[in-house]
Formats: C-alpha cells, sequence, structure tokens
C-alpha cells in the first residue's frame, strides 16, 4: 500500500478554475474522504489522481512514484464509478477477471482470484450472471469486487453509494469499510453526503471552491470547524456575527445585541484579539432552553416540528431565528410570546474568523 | 389522451397502410406464387433460380451489398471512432459536413461520376498530368460492368448513415466504461478492441445493415452507370412485359426474401438494448484535445473524406456549366446554355410541376399521418404504440417493400403519391416525437384543467409547441419526395406523368447533349435541396439528428 501525495493541484476547464492549489497527503492504509457540494472540485481531484484529468500544475505522487503524466492504465489505482460502469457485452465474472487478464495473470489463478473477489462482496453464486441480471446493490458489489481484485495501490471511490436506495446505503457504508480495513488498502472516497463521511472516514477534506477548507478527523471536523462554510456543510449550525472583548487559554468572549457569548476557539494558529469581528457557531443540539449553564440569550418559541426521537424549536432572537433541537425530549414546549432562556456550554460553542 | 382516442388513431393509421402499402405489397406477392389458371405455384421462383440471368443479378447485387457495406464501413468506423475519442479544430463543422453526401441524390452524383472516372475523364487526365499515366495506356475504371462505380458512388453516398449509427452507439455508451478499462490497466488499442468496439456493435451492424439493404435494392445508380445485370435493374426493365412473364415478381419476391432475413437476423442478435438496465448518471468524457499538428491531420482526414464525397456532385455541376467536357480535368470553355436548354425541354417543365403537386398532397399527408403517430407513440399508453411502431419501422426500413408496391399496377399516380408519403413518414414522425419528448405533458395537462377540450389543447399548446419541428419534418419530407428515384422510374409510365427523377432519366438516355441537360437539371434540384435542407435545419434539427436513419 502506497502513500499518496497531491502538491497544489491546480485544474483549469478553460476560464473556470475546478481545483485551486490543493494539497494533500493520505497515508498507507487511510480510508480519506473528500466532501463538498457539487461543483466543488472533489470529483476533478479524484480523477486527477486516477490519471483521467491532467492537472493544469501540480504534482501527484503515489509513494516515492510520481505519477502526474503517467497514463490511468498504468497508475494501479482501481477505480470504483459512480454509475458503476459494469461492461454489458461481459458476465460478472468477466467484469472482475477484466484487471488481472490485463496484467496476465495465470487463468488459474484470475479463476481463484475472481472467486475470492466475488465472496468477499457475498456474490460468490452470481459469477455467471449477466451485469443487466443484477440489482443496484448488487452492481455495486461487483464494480467493488472488479477494483479490488487486482490489489490496487489505492481504492478510488467516486460517490458510490449515491444510487443506492437509504437503507442499502447504510449497509454498504459498514461493508465498504469493513473490506478497506481488512484488506488494508488505501482509499480515498468523494462523496457530498457528510453523514457518509462522518460515519466511514478515518480523515476528510471539506472542498468549496476548489480549495480544502478543512481537513481533519471526523470528530475534529464536527465538532471543529474553522470556518462558517464547514460549520454549515458538516452538520447544521446557528451563526451569529460578535466582536471579541476577551481572549484566554484558547477560549474567547464576545458580545453581540443579544448579550456575552463564550466559546471555544477552533483554529489553534489563529488568535483573535479583542475587537476583532468573528463568527459564534452553535449546533442546534447544544442550545439548551430554560436549562444548563453556560452563555445565555433570551428569545420566543414561535414555531415546533416534532420529529419523533428529537424535537426542533425555531425560537427568534434579537440575534435572529436559532434551530434548536432536544433529543430525547423531556416536555413539549408551546410556540408562543413566553421569554425562554437558550443556554450552551462554553465547550460546544466555537468562535471562528468572519 | 383517452384510449379510444388511441385507438381510433392507430386505427386509421393501420388502415392507410393497409390500403397503399400492405395490399399492393401481398398482391405483388401472390402474383409471384399465382399460376396462370390461379393456382399456387413455386414454378416463377424455381424459374428465377434456374435462370443464369437472374442468378447473375442476384448474384452481382449481394456482391454490391456486401462490397459496398465494407467499403462504407472502411470510412465511417475511424470517422466516428476519431470523433468519438478527440477534439480537434473545426470539429463541430466538420462532422456536421461529412454528414452533407447523405442528403446529395445519389442517382444524381452518379451522373458526376461517371465522366470523373470515364476513359477521358478527369481522373485519367489528372494522372497524365501528373506524369502517372501513359496517355496510350489509359485505365478503364469503369470495366468490369460498371461495378466498382457503383460501389464508390454507394459508399460514397451511405457512409453517413453507419457513422451516425456508430456515433450514437459511442455516445449512449458510460464514457466511465472505457475509463474503468483504462484504470484497471488496458492500454488505449486494447481498451478499443475489448471494450469500445464491442459495446459499439449494435450500432455498426444495424447501420450495416441498413445500408446493404440499401446497395443490395438500389435501381437508380445501376441505371445510371448502365449496369443492368443487377436485380433491381433487371425487375425494372421486366416491368413492360409483366404480361407475358411474371418472373420478375418472384424475382422481387427473392430480394425481399433476402432483405428481410438480414435485417430481422440483425434485429435479432443486435437489436436488444445493451447499454445497462436502468439509465444512470453518466460519468464525465474524457475526450482527448489534439493540438498542433495531431489536430490539423485530424481535421484533414474529415475535410478529405467530404472532398471526396462531393466529387460526384461537383462533376455534376462542372458537367452542367461544361461546353465541351472531354479528356481535361476541368472543361476549357464554360456556358450557361444547358440551364436553359434544360428549361426549354418539353419533358422538365412538367416534370417540375408534377414533382411539386405529387410531393405536396404526399407531404400533407405524411405531416397529418405522423403527427397522428407520433402522439400516440408518445402520449398515449396502449398496445396501439407497437403496432405504430412497427408500420414507422415497416416504411424506414422497407425499402425493398417499395418495390413491391410500385409494381402493383392500378393507379400508378395515386401509388406513386401513397409511395412518397409512406417513405417520408419517418422524418415526420422523428421530429415530431422529439418535439413531443422535449415538451413536458403537464403542459397540456395544465390546459385540460383549465377547461380546454383536447382539439383546443391540440392546437393552442401541442401545435405551437412543436410547431418547429413539425415543420423541419415536413420540409425534408418535401425535398425528399421531389428527389425520389427508384418509386418514380418504376411508376410513372407516361410522359405528361413523369416527376423530375424520370425526366433525368428519360434526358441520360437523349443523345447529343442529354447528359449535359441532366446534370443542368440535377443542379436545379441539388440547390433546391440544400435550400430546404439549411431551413429544416434552422427550423428544429440541431446536430443533424433530424437524418438520423
Amino acid at each position: 500500500m502506497d502513500a499518496i501525495r497531491a502538491e497544489d493541484i491546480v485544474k483549469k476547464f478553460g476560464s473556470v478554475t475546478a481545483l485551486d492549489g490543493v494539497s494533500l497527503e493520505v497515508a498507507a492504509g487511510e480510508l480519506f474522504f473528500l466532501l463538498g457540494s457539487s461543483g466543488c472540485g472533489k470529483t476533478t481531484l479524484l480523477r486527477s489522481i486516477a490519471g483521467l484529468e491532467t492537472p493544469t500544475s501540480g504534482k501527484i505522487h503515489f509513494g516515492d512514484r510520481e505519477v502526474t503524466r503517467l497514463p490511468p492504465h498504468k497508475r494501479e489505482a482501481a477505480m470504483v464509478f459512480q454509475s458503476y460502469a459494469l461492461w454489458p457485452h461481459m458476465t460478472v465474472a468477466k467484469n472482475v477477471a477484466f484487471g488481472l487478464e490485463e496484467r496476465k495473470v495465470p487463468k488459474q489463478e484470475i479463476e481463484s482470484r475472481v472467486r475470492e473477489a466475488l465472496q468477499l462482496v457475498h456474490l460468490g453464486a452470481m459469477a455467471e450472471r449477466g451485469v443487466d441480471q443484477l440489482s443496484g446493490g448488487q452492481q455495486q458489489r461487483v464494480a467493488l469486487a472488479r477494483a479490488l481484485v487486482v490489489r490496487p495501490k489505492c481504492l478510488l471511490l467516486d460517490e458510490p453509494l449515491s444510487n443506492l436506495d437509504a437503507k442499502l446505503r447504510l449497509e454498504m457504508r459498514r461493508e465498504i469499510r469493513r473490506i478497506v480495513k481488512e484488506g488494508g488498502l488505501t482509499a480515498i472516497y468523494v462523496t457530498h453526503d457528510q453523514e457518509e463521511a462522518l460515519e466511514m472516514a478515518d480523515r476528510m477534506a471539506v472542498l468549496n471552491g476548489g480549495r480544502i477548507e478543512q481537513l481533519g478527523a471526523p470528530t475534529e471536523v464536527y465538532r471543529s470547524p474553522r470556518t462558517s462554510f464547514v460549520a454549515g456543510f458538516i452538520g447544521e449550525t446557528n451563526l451569529i456575527r460578535a466582536t471579541v472583548s476577551e481572549v484566554r487559554d484558547g477560549y474567547a468572549m464576545t458580545e453581540c445585541s443579544a448579550g456575552l457569548i463564550v466559546g471555544r476557539i477552533a483554529d489553534p494558529e489563529w488568535t483573535p484579539s479583542p475587537g476583532d469581528t468573528v463568527m459564534v457557531s452553535v449546533r442546534p443540539e447544544a442550545w439548551q432552553i430554560d436549562n444548563g449553564a453556560g452563555s445565555v440569550i433570551t428569545g420566543k418559541i414561535r414555531a415546533r416540528s416534532y420529529l419523533g426521537r428529537s424535537i426542533r424549536y425555531e425560537v427568534e432572537t434579537v440575534v435572529g431565528v436559532q434551530q434548536v433541537v432536544e433529543l430525547n425530549p423531556e416536555v413539549l414546549r408551546e410556540p408562543g410570546d413566553a421569554e425562554v432562556k437558550l443556554t450552551a456550554r462554553h465547550s460546544d460553542v466555537v468562535v471562528m474568523k468572519d | 389522451m383517452k384510449r379510444w382516442q388511441a385507438l381510433f388513431i392507430t386505427a386509421g393509421v393501420s388502415l392507410v397502410f393497409l390500403v397503399f402499402f400492405i395490399y399492393p405489397a401481398v398482391s405483388v406477392l401472390s402474383e409471384a406464387f399465382r399460376g396462370s389458371d390461379g393456382s399456387f405455384t413455386m414454378a416463377y421462383v424455381v424459374e428465377v433460380f434456374r435462370n443464369p440471368v437472374y442468378v447473375e443479378g442476384l448474384i452481382n447485387a449481394l456482391l454490391l451489398g456486401v462490397v459496398s457495406t465494407l467499403a462504407t464501413l472502411m470510412l465511417a468506423l475511424p470517422l466516428a471512432l476519431m470523433s468519438h475519442r478527440y477534439d480537434f479544430m473545426g470539429r463541430k463543422l466538420l462532422s456536421a459536413l461529412i454528414l452533407v453526401p447523405l442528403v446529395l441524390p445519389p442517382f444524381v452524383g452518379a451522373i458526376g461520376l461517371t465522366h470523373v472516372l470515364s476513359v477521358t475523364g478527369s481522373l485519367n487526365a489528372l494522372l497524365i498530368d501528373l506524369g502517372l499515366m501513359d496517355p496510350d495506356r489509359r485505365i478503364d475504371w469503369l470495366a468490369n460492368g460498371k461495378f466498382w462505380g457503383i460501389v464508390v458512388m454507394n459508399a460514397l453516398h451511405l457512409y453517413p448513415i453507419l457513422y451516425m449509427n456508430i456515433v450514437a452507439a459511442l455516445a449512449n455508451m458510460d464514457p466511465a466504461m472505457e475509463q474503468a478499462a483504462e484504470n484497471l490497466g488496458a492500454s488505449p488499442t486494447r481498451r478499443l478492441f475489448r471494450i469500445t468496439l464491442p459495446l459499439a456493435m449494435p450500432g455498426i451492424f444495424a447501420g450495416s445493415s441498413i445500408v446493404f439493404i440499401w446497395a443490395f435494392t438500389e435501381l437508380g445508380v445501376p441505371l445510371v452507370f448502365n449496369y443492368t445485370r443487377v436485380a433491381p435493374v433487371q425487375v425494372f426493365q421486366g416491368i413492360r412485359d409483366l404480361g407475358q412473364n411474371p418472373s420478375p415478381y418472384a424475382l422481387v419476391a427473392v430480394v425481399l426474401l433476402i432483405s428481410a432475413t438480414v435485417f430481422a437476423v440483425t434485429k435479432f442478435f443486435f437489436g436488444r438494448n445493451t447499454s445497462g438496465a436502468q439509465p444512470r448518471p453518466k460519468g464525465r468524457d474524457s475526450e482527448i484535445r489534439l493540438t498542433g499538428v495531431k489536430s490539423l491531420g485530424a481535421a484533414m482526414v474529415f475535410a478529405a473524406v467530404f472532398l471526396i464525397a462531393s466529387i460526384p456532385h461537383a462533376g455534376v455541376v462542372i458537367l452542367a456549366l461544361a461546353d465541351d467536357w472531354y479528356d481535361s480535368i476541368v472543361p476549357y470553355v464554360w456556358t450557361l446554355d444547358h440551364f436553359k436548354e434544360a428549361l426549354g425541354d418539353p419533358l422538365v417543365v412538367p416534370s417540375i410541376e408534377n414533382s411539386l403537386i405529387y410531393s405536396s398532397i404526399a407531404t400533407i399527408a405524411a405531416t397529418v399521418l405522423g403527427l397522428a403517430i407520433a402522439w400516440v407513440v408518445v402520449r398515449g399508453n396502449i398496445r396501439g404504440r407497437g403496432v405504430l411502431d412497427a408500420l414507422v419501422m415497416l416504411s424506414r426500413e422497407g425499402k425493398p417493400f417499395h418495390f413491391l408496391v410500385t409494381l402493383a399496377g392500378g393507379s400508378p399516380i395515386l401509388l406513386l403519391i401513397a409511395s412518397y408519403a409512406i417513405r417520408r413518414l419517418p422524418y415526420v414522425v422523428r421530429a415530431a416525437v422529439a418535439g413531443l419528448q422535449q415538451s413536458n405533458p403537464a403542459m397540456e395537462e395544465a390546459a385540460r384543467s383549465l377547461g380546454a377540450g383536447p382539439l383546443r389543447t391540440l392546437r393552442k399548446i401541442s401545435l405551437p409547441l412543436i410547431g418547429a419541428n413539425v415543420a423541419a419534418g415536413s420540409i425534408l419530407a418535401f425535398a425528399f419526395s421531389m428527389l425520389e428515384v427508384s418509386d418514380s422510374l418504376v411508376l410513372a409510365q407516361q410522359a405528361k406523368d413523369y416527376p423530375i427523377t424520370k425526366a433525368i432519366y428519360t434526358l441520360l438516355s437523349t443523345l447529343g447533349n442529354g447528359h449535359e441537360l441532366a446534370a443542368a437539371l440535377g443542379v436545379w434540384a441539388m440547390v433546391f435541396l440544400g435550400v430546404a435542407i439549411i431551413g429544416a435545419t434552422r427550423l428544429g434539427g440541431k446536430k443533424g439528428g433530424l437524418f438520423k436513419m
């Protein structure tokens, strides 16, 4: 297994810049996620690593080997395509055997490796089927087996689950992570589904407008978003603009028209000074209504949605409507003109650059 | 659309086909098996296979079909693969240009080609000029019964059909199919042979079978080359004494059987949809943008094919303008006299009038029928759709069937108009179907919900939405009716009924400057066709989609 390193990748399509100087390093054996909304450049980055696009500038390394200009068929980076791209004129087994045949693997070995690969994805009995006879989930697994069977230096997955129904998607998340981890593979996985990334990734990079906004482990990205884009894209958040009044021990006290809010400073390389305008992010589940200790603002409940395991309230405050989610709620609160107190623990509030 | 409306339209269209197409065809076919006493007999069919003249005609027709198809494939396949994989300078324009030969009338082009390829034609004159040929030892390119002249004309005329079929097959393929092969270690050549070509096979075979059937049953081109030992021409020449000798009926039955077999076998093996189970988002294209010399080279290949394919028609134009064109690359003296003289010929002006009348009626009929068919196919949800699909396919792929119809006799001019209409029907259907598919049915439903009846909805909403498409299809139907060859040659038996193409053919066989006059008329026809097609394209055809077979 190789580590993958991308250095300052720029990719332009005509006048459009799809990637604007992206650098990242994926460690050997790591399951790494590229996450972003459509058009952010995540697929272009993946295709550049696969060799299906050539970067306008920048370098890509697999281990010690530079592969930037290498054609795709010499890269040993197997890809699972969003559309699966199974060849309809070949059986399941033939599809899976293709890469081995191209590598001139002896016939007997091909047979046994194809069998193993199909067993790994629980499709041992389907070898002689035509690919059109399979369900979406089965096709997805054939595509995975086809990529895995060549024992690639790295596995590239382009939104592999986006064509499956919700239940199957949950199942396949665990399945793919199991296969990648059991094989000790280096894998890069592109998705726009933040839940998928949070559940599966070792580390992830959030892309926006052709740049990496933040790179880190899922807990880190969720707990300590460094930009308001990341805070809003990974999960949901309430953003309040405020002015710094005091900074101490990685915490900042800020002032907004609703009062004082204390929060963690997410970016260790950044220290705001008193007087700076910053953005304060409070997750809906971090607000508590008439309960707990911490920073307090007041408001009125304007609307309520009952979601079963949780309740969502919209609370009107002087700094805008706050989304508040109560998990496993004890009481149902009625919308009305009564004033309520919203409280957030200092460690649950994140202070970031405006 | 209500069920009874769809059924009503289906029944109506079926009736028209029955009266003007299927009944004449069946009655001709039955002639092939009816003895002089009215009983069933295989004698005529047996006679076809025993008569060495007919056997030779059939073998020659088959050879023409096979060789023309191979020649067409050699032109079309490399072009299609190049335009699929590479982007190069002027690709958009060039890939449209190379489709042009399909719509130039091959019957007219053949006149030009005979002059380019004859012993004293342009090609020999050019080779002598370049010092590549000894003036005393010229090559007769049209020897051996003009076989190769016909093959060249067929290939230059028909390669766009195959090109479009292959390009469409490649375009329908998910680009990720090829990228996955590359990603798993296949080199570009291996990828071509293991993935791209196998996946394009249905397109290649579908196109090839159309080209084969076309060349196999072609009448106009062999006639111009005066190549009489081929089945369609033998049928044509046998028409006059069908009373004494019914074997041309049997010959047609055999031609039909062969064509239908080729068609059915292709449909059976390659008619399946192999593009994957359900439509999914396709991956991104990875065509290679060529630069510099490579880009220029690719553009030159396309330009060269277009130029070569226009040689026959350039020959027609030169011939029409030549005072005396003999043993030189281009004539020494130019003149416009042929145009004037052609218009003064007693055949010509009435033939133009006839063609205008026939084609207009045929176009109106085709438009009404085509709209009705498209309506049911797109909006109606009934079994009748299958019947209509089959009928349209019959009129699209059924070039050999028209042979039958044209032999049926009866009122030849009515049959001729019906044959024009039915044969050009697919142009209107395709255009209207495309228009209807693009417009959202909810727009019509909205009108219905606001109280408009079905007819008002049709008039106020649907027709305006698809009007441009239908007009484009109708213009094409009209233009191609004006230049229809085989049915016109066979059915119009009296000089006063001649349409343009029959007038051209008759002029060809008159002595003196008959060829020049025919060429002059041919130039008029091509100019007319060009204007019509540009009009149709501007109205509704994008990317040459209107001309897809």
